[in-house]
């Protein structure tokens, strides 16, 4: 047997994870182990060489589909689904089947008559992947739905983190910028709460979205008072295509009263890291300096971490499935 | 010629006030006798007399259902044929179907192609403007003389004020009611400039923001309430809200009717019995307009139940195909279901002792006929048979593989009360095969 893949409980960071469902829809739900367990594992393929033979996943058949545009979360699945040794199709359905008036749910049932393993979605609409799972008989990963979740982001995250800090549990992380429009900002609340760190979330009260102190966290309208003492500065792109026009006056406000800059920064701890889940907009979310400095900012890293938390997750379903 | 009796039935009718068992008594069209006392001995050599042992069971008027969509999958006739199922003898429809029911010939039209007079009886509320582009306004003189009986913009608000102002000011001469499906379009998202990536979804509060699905503030419904309550006292006019979802509009409501402005409202079954937590696994069934909103608000609905200020519960029925259900939330179409599952849904109220009966049967029979101003159904001598007969307390389960309509928003509710029969024009217009079995002779 493959020396990566020993059946063996005991040496975590050896075994896949097994999860209680074999679908990776939404981080709300999850357990605080079965967090653990992916963490750790996509840990240990961080470490490996890049050229390690990893691949005993050969046969498996995975199907990119993507409904938004996307290049950084669909290149990091396909060289996580790769590198695993699985098969990747990509299928970019912006427009084709839509603007042909094919219903979603006819979409899917066809891709599911081809009997791929796992299908990975991207799609505009919120809770869209949940409807999939409904339907279709393989795994689905939620790779971005709407402004619900992103699950594979979070995990990413979480994992940079950890690599730098060392743990997650009692730190400070503010989540800043447009948290209304965005996905990546709902799946690290949940993650990042169920792993007992202290989040907060700076935002305009119009990009804030209604209740969200019920979801455990902290909301914050003043960017030096929300990152006070963040051990973890997480910065959100300003998702001008969700808006209506009546959310932001303009750039060069929101750079002065929500962007990253030195003075801003200096409110958090000293060692503070500054993390950004791309695409990023230069002197509008963050001063162009600070996301090149290599000393606090981790935007490099998380793409790094995303093809290894990927693996983990491929590899989790894979096993899940295989076991239920 | 139909000569049939009902006997020990207990008779409700909220328009004289009465609720006691008595023997019924129905000669071709008309009720000829309502009485404590029969001597059945009378009949037994009669062939042409049916009986029924009607113990146990309820006769009422039947319901008026005032809010009814015709969608695309139903025609009037099917709609019809289910209405006479579910209690309803006669119903108000909107005019957002194709064509429009907006010009007085198509509103002839229709009063011809649903003049069956064994199936209910329809009824046009007109387009209150032209398209529904809710811009300039409609011929409703014409319209009222080939019988509308109110005006409106079906699902989408008269959102400019001066159109309404002029709307109402109209109305007044023709003694009608504009009615709004009060929303304030802009607020939440819907006008029609919106484009999709901003378009108000769901209630707004802690499950929207969990869900990543955009909030319709609870307050876009009672501004357009408010603002029309000031045009409604500026012009006198009777002035009608549908389907009222919120506290505010409940207790701005309330107030306007204590200050003796012409003002009424409604509700239907999703608003007093679900709340916006049944959206959490994205439900489409439960997309309505307005969308299910917090606890509060449908503990605030509730309470204008008790108190009156909602007047009548309708069904705001507006089914919609599997297809268009079978989306992504935000892509699905909008509405459910009602017209099947009215009368139950209502007679819960009552069960759960929040009304009691009389008042349950008032909100479907004689409130809505008040609302638009024609004759109170009631159940007399002399009067018209138009009536059901149900058992209050008949245990059933709503499922949809039982209904012909979807989607319903109340898939496995457990509820007692059901329609046994439908009687219009003293003709059969449904029966249940236990009612069949109830006869003697």
């Amino acid at each position: 047997m493959n020396k990566l893949f020993k059946n063996n409980s005991e040496v975590n960071k050896f075994s896949p994870v097994k999860l209680s469902s074999h679908h990776l829809l939404a981080i709300e739900g999850m357990q605080k182990s079965e967090i653990q367990k992916l963490l750790d594992r996509a840990d240990f393929f961080a470490n490996l060489d890049k050229h390690a033979d990893t691949k005993y996943l050969s046969g498996y058949v995975v199907l990119n589909v993507f409904f938004e545009n996307s290049t950084r979360t669909r290149v990091s699945f396909e060289l996580a689904a790769r590198r695993l040794g699985a098969e990747v199709i990509n299928i970019s359905l912006i427009n084709s089947s839509i603007k042909k008036g094919e219903s979603l749910l006819d979409t899917a049932s066809t891709l599911n008559a081809m009997k791929p393993d796992l299908l990975i979605v991207r799609h505009p609409h919120s809770g869209a992947p949940l409807l999939f799972a409904e339907y279709l008989s393989c795994s689905i990963i939620n790779a971005g739905d709407g402004r619900h979740e992103h699950p594979t982001q979070a995990l990413l995250d979480a994992l940079t983190i950890k690599r730098r800090i060392g743990y997650l549990e009692g730190l400070k992380i503010s989540i800043c910028g447009d948290i209304s429009n965005s996905r990546v900002a709902r799946s690290n609340i949940h993650l990042l709460t169920t792993m007992g760190a202290e989040v907060r979330c700076v935002a305009p009260s119009t990009l804030m979205p209604s209740k969200l102190e019920k979801l455990g966290i902290k909301c914050f309208n003043d960017m030096k008072e929300g990152i006070k003492d963040a051990d973890v500065v997480m910065l959100l792109r300003l998702q001008n295509e969700r808006m209506s026009g009546t959310e932001n006056p303009s750039e060069r406000e929101y750079f002065k009263f929500f962007g990253l800059d030195e003075t801003k920064l200096s409110m958090a701890s000293p060692n503070a890291v500054i993390m950004h889940p791309g695409p990023m907009n230069r002197g509008v979310e963050i001063a162009s300096a600070l996301a090149d400095d290599t000393n606090r900012s981790l935007i490099k890293t998380q793409v790094e971490m995303g093809v290894a938390v990927r693996m983990s997750i491929i590899e989790a379903l894979n096993h899940s499935k295989n076991k239920t | 010629m139909t000569h049939t009796i009902f006997k020990s039935i207990k008779l409700i009718n909220p328009a004289t006030n009465f609720n006691q068992k008595v023997n019924v008594e129905i000669h071709n069209e008309t009720i000829i006798n309502i009485s404590k006392d029969l001597n059945l001995e009378k009949f037994n050599k009669d062939n042409q007399t049916i009986i029924y042992d009607c113990e146990g069971l309820t006769m009422s008027p039947g319901i008026f259902d005032i809010r009814v969509n015709i969608g695309k999958t139903e025609n009037l006739k099917f709609t019809q044929i289910i209405a006479a199922e579910s209690g309803i003898t006669s119903m108000a429809i909107l005019p957002n179907q194709t064509p429009k029911l907006n010009n007085p010939s198509i509103i002839d039209h229709i009063k011809r192609q649903s003049e069956d007079i064994n199936l209910p009886k329809i009824m046009v509320c007109g387009a209150a403007t032209k398209d529904l582009n809710g811009l300039e306004i409609c011929e409703i003189g014409l319209m009222s003389e080939m019988g509308a009986i109110g005006f409106t913009n079906g699902n989408k608000s008269i959102k400019n004020s001066l159109v309404m102002r002029r709307l109402m000011s109209y109305a007044t001469m023709i003694n009608r009611p504009i009615i709004q499906h009060a929303e304030d379009e802009d607020l939440s998202g819907l006008n029609q400039a919106s484009t999709t990536s901003i378009k108000g979804e769901m209630n707004e509060g802690e499950i929207s923001t969990r869900l990543g699905l955009i909030g319709i503030p609870a307050c876009a419904e009672v501004i357009m309430i408010e603002r029309d309550i000031r045009l409604a006292k500026l012009t006198g006019a009777r002035y009608h809200v549908a389907h009222v979802s919120t506290r505010d509009s409940v207790n701005v409501i309330r107030e306007a009717k204590k200050s003796g402005l012409s003002i009424t409202c409604d509700t239907a079954p999703p608003y007093f019995s679900l709340n916006e937590s049944k959206l959490l696994t994205y439900n489409t069934a439960f997309k309505l307009s307005p969308p299910l909103r917090s606890e509060d608000d449908r503990l605030a609905i509730i309470e204008g139940i008790q108190d009156g200020t909602i007047d009548a519960i309708a069904s705001d029925h507006r089914a919609r195909s599997k297809d268009t259900k079978a989306q992504p939330f935000s892509a699905a179409s909008v509405g459910a279901s009602g017209i099947e599952t009215l009368f139950s849904l209502t007679l819960d109220l009552v069960h759960k002792k929040i009304i009691d009966i009389d008042k349950a049967i008032s909100f479907l029979t004689i409130n809505p006929a008040k609302i638009f101003g024609i004759d109170c159904p009631s159940l007399e001598e002399e009067k018209v048979a138009d009536f059901i007969v149900f058992d209050e307390n008949e245990p059933h389960t709503i499922k949809q593989e039982n209904l012909k309509t979807s989607p319903t928003p109340f898939e496995g509710k457990k509820i007692n009360g059901k329609i046994l029969a439908t009687y219009i024009n003293g003709q059969v217009a449904f029966m249940n095969q236990i009612f069949k079995n109830k006869i003697i002779k």
